[in-house]
């Protein structure tokens, strides 16, 4: 696990991946890297806390689109939870929020997934 | 579908802009550098898909940068190198003042970074280099790559907005630390300072300000001056017109009250200009004279207020090291005090020094001698130290003087109230002393010494009661002075002198007998010691009897040489009540003559003035003018519209022995006024009609008894 991953963890078939720092290249690639290998174990459904990651850069927002774009193949799904305002802003610039879902806390993301 | 979540260079030149929007709106509402330069930095490296930033900023006092702010980067690696703004690529930024793209060569100080690609923007402040943005290694899908041309341009924009922000901020900085500065330089000095705005609010005050207003800092600032010192017009006055005319204006020793304290001051008021001389306010310095004033008022009791003004004025005239120095010395010291103060009380006796010193002292500042020193009931007083003046010696001529006349009128009180008049002997030298600071490390005291200080005390032993002895040396000083008189005294042998001393008594004239001042001085003597249970002989009688005699005197034309004298002798006709009530005019008439004569009335006038008193005496028996106006007064009411007033207190006063019958007291009072007469034609032309229809009432209600 990279350091920008901190934990992941398993909540009724929800995969919830808990992010530190700048979600760039580097983060992105944490990410996509453990969301492939959890579909590869039939996973489909997929939240990200992004609670520490108060930095995003286009190049992070690419890769969550590669990830959105894989899942779109295999009906699944990907969410996001406690985002900084910055984040939840650039999120909706770059049209992420089009094909994956923002949520308040986890409780909503889990449910509302 | 994948081509619609593709992300655009629509979308991301609009994240560009809002994120140039955002960092433009939150700038200004940094106030701390290391804050900003962080989100500067964070924002910068997001929009334009850095990996990583870092900002060097520089020092205050040189050219070298230090990091203010990293992201994503581990900054230890650069630990130990120094950034100078005049070498390498910050050289060039520093002439170009352009964003520029580099491609980090090896071995070069970014190099430690180990990132490829660096993009670095300056910031400027007005025209000069302050720090630089740099972010490393733009990020793409395949890698990192160079920035590009319009990554630099919205870097120069970025830091253009940072420049600004960080300017305002140091701007700020500056602003609190000179206001930190001031503040600091005004609350540690002595003198209060405060400010007032264009409105007169106070906006500034420094403690000492506080201290001598005595109000809390909380209390002061907002309120307008005239709220703050409405008890004190004279700076209200002076900031009004300050204000008005945008002149400095300043008031020396103004006594000011503020919430109970007083303090006395020295205050300047002065415009407050702004950089285009333009008034915003005032500010008003106000230095606390109270220590002055308390050293004033300690010295004060030692030497006059003169001498003290001119010695703070002028440090070198005060020599209070030893040196040898003409003076002038005066002794003066109470006759028979000793015995006379083993007839009274301690506390009458401190009461009696106390008033004798106050009126003396006040003769010997009045002429600027130095009190040397309280000797039990003597004095020592010194012309001609710390500081001498040309008219030293015939100033101590004159205190002597005037303390002999002061000292008549002093006794005149204590005569009237049957105590034993205070008598002084003075005697005056000058020559050579030794002046300085003399005693012990515990206590010293400033005075003079030597064979001339001890002659004046032998002079002063010397002189009888009301005696004033001066050596030979000060009558030659003195003798010019034609208003003085001496008279030629045997010469005398004095303690550790060989030669009998030649002297002289200087003369002085008795002051005029103060009528008025003993007029006053009788009625207060009788307010305190005639009896409280007389209803008719009581204070209010004698004032009637002043009054109708001195109305009475005038009418009848009574010579001006004698008109004081029956009006005092008016006063004086029933004093004898305090005494022997039954025979007061008898008691009364030796009281005159025993307080005239110790006042050195001439004989004829206490033998006018006891003939007055005894004439009243029932029945009246005047035996000349001013006897039968006096009686005449006295018994005034007879003819009067009040006489049943009075003679109703007199029923009552001599029921006070004996209880009388209404017929009886009829009776007498029918009698009485049978009998008497006036004697001037003043009265039994203005009182007798008056008179004798009291006298037919009378008559009438005893017919119908």
């Amino acid at each position: 696990m990279s350091d920008f991953i901190t934990s992941v963890k398993d909540n009724n078939s929800i995969v919830i991946i808990e992010t530190n720092g700048y979600l760039n290249n580097v983060g992105g690639e944490a990410v996509s890297a453990v969301v492939y290998e959890k579909m590869t174990q039939g996973h489909k459904k997929f939240l990200i806390n992004m609670a520490a990651t108060k930095i995003v850069n286009s190049i992070g927002v690419s890769i969550l689109i590669e990830i959105i774009e894989k899942l779109q193949e295999v009906d699944g799904k990907i969410g996001y939870y406690n985002l900084a305002p910055i984040v939840a802003k650039t999120f909706t610039i770059m049209g992420l929020t089009k094909y994956s879902s923002v949520f308040e806390s986890e409780e909503a993301a889990v449910n509302g997934l | 579908m994948a081509s619609e979540l593709h992300i655009n260079d629509l979308q991301l030149k609009y994240l560009e802009l809002e994120t140039l929007l955002d960092i433009t709106n939150e700038l200004n509402s940094f106030d701390q550098i290391p804050v900003l330069l962080h989100e500067i930095l964070v924002k910068s490296c997001a929009v334009l898909n850095a990996s990583s930033g870092l900002i060097f900023i520089e020092d205050d006092n040189s050219d070298v940068l230090h990091i203010g702010a990293e992201f994503n980067i581990d900054i230890s690696i650069l630990k130990g190198f120094i950034l100078n703004k005049q070498k390498g690529f910050l050289s060039e930024i520093n002439e170009s003042r352009q964003a520029r793209s580099y491609e980090i060569e090896q071995n070069s100080f970014l190099s430690k970074t180990l990132c490829k690609y660096a993009l670095i923007a300056p910031l400027l402040e007005k025209k000069n280099l302050v720090g630089i943005v740099v972010l490393f290694d733009k990020e793409s899908r395949k890698g990192i790559s160079p920035f590009h041309e319009a990554d630099a341009n919205m870097l120069s924009a970025i830091a253009s907005q940072a420049s600004v922000a960080y300017n305002n901020i140091k701007l700020l900085e500056n602003i609190k630390e000179a206001k930190t500065f001031n503040d600091n330089v005004m609350q540690s000095i002595a003198t209060g300072v405060f400010t007032t705005n264009l409105m007169g609010e106070i906006n500034h005050i420094n403690s000492a300000a506080t201290t001598i207003i005595n109000l809390e800092k909380n209390h002061v600032l907002g309120n307008h001056y005239e709220y703050i010192f409405e008890s004190n017009e004279t700076i209200t006055q002076l900031i009004t017109k300050c204000q008005l005319k945008s002149v400095t204006l300043s008031e020396s020793q103004v006594l000011i009250e503020c919430n109970g304290k007083l303090t006395t001051v020295n205050i300047s008021v002065s415009p407050l200009m702004n950089d285009s001389n333009e008034p915003i306010g005032s500010v008003i310095a106000m230095e606390d004279l109270s220590n002055i004033v308390k050293l004033k008022s300690t010295f004060k009791k030692y030497v006059s207020k003169q001498i003290v003004d001119q010695l703070l004025e002028n440090d070198d005239m005060l020599n209070l090291g030893g040196q040898e120095l003409e003076a002038t010395i005066l002794f003066s010291d109470i006759r028979g005090f000793t015995s006379m103060s083993e007839t009274m009380s301690p506390k009458e006796v401190v009461e009696t020094l106390n008033e004798y010193f106050d009126l003396m002292i006040e003769i010997i500042f009045k002429y600027n001698g130095t009190l040397d020193k309280i000797i039990g009931d003597a004095l020592m007083v010194i012309y001609g130290a710390p500081n001498a003046t040309e008219q030293d010696t015939e100033n101590a001529v004159l205190t002597a003087i005037e303390m002999q006349e002061k000292l008549i009128q002093f006794n005149q009180d204590r005569i009237i109230n049957l105590k034993q008049p205070i008598k002084i002997g003075i005697g005056i030298n000058r020559g050579k002393v030794i002046s300085g600071n003399i005693g012990s490390k515990q206590q010293m005291n400033f005075t003079v010494i030597g064979d001339s200080v001890n002659l004046a005390s032998r002079l002063c032993s010397v002189a009888e009661s009301d005696e004033i002895i001066v050596s030979d040396a000060v009558w030659k000083m003195v003798k010019h002075v034609k208003s003085y008189k001496s008279k030629k005294l045997n010469p005398v042998h004095v303690k550790g002198k060989v030669k009998p001393i030649e002297i002289k008594g200087i003369l002085y004239n008795r002051p005029d007998f103060q009528y008025e001042l003993a007029y006053k001085k009788i009625e207060h003597f009788l307010l305190e010691n005639l009896p409280k249970n007389y209803p008719y002989h009581s204070i209010e009688h004698i004032r009637d009897v002043v009054k109708q005699t001195e109305r009475i005197a005038k009418k009848e034309k009574v010579e001006k040489s004698v008109f004081q004298d029956i009006k005092l002798a008016a006063w004086l006709h029933d004093v004898g009540y305090i005494w022997e009530p039954a025979r007061h005019e008898v008691r009364g008439a030796e009281y005159a003559t025993s307080i005239l004569t110790e006042m050195k009335f001439p004989k004829s006038k206490i033998s006018l003035i006891t003939g007055m008193i005894m004439a009243t005496k029932i029945p009246q028996s005047p035996k000349n003018h001013l006897e039968q106006i006096l009686c005449d007064a006295d018994l005034d009411y007879l003819g009067r519209d009040d006489y049943a007033l009075n003679s109703n207190n007199l029923l009552q006063e001599l029921e006070l022995t004996k209880k009388l019958k209404a017929k009886d007291w009829l009776q007498i009072q029918e009698k009485f006024l049978r009998a008497h007469s006036y004697f001037t034609p003043t009265s039994q032309k203005l009182r007798n009609k008056i008179k004798q229809q009291t006298l037919l009432n009378i008559q009438q209600q005893l017919k119908n008894i």
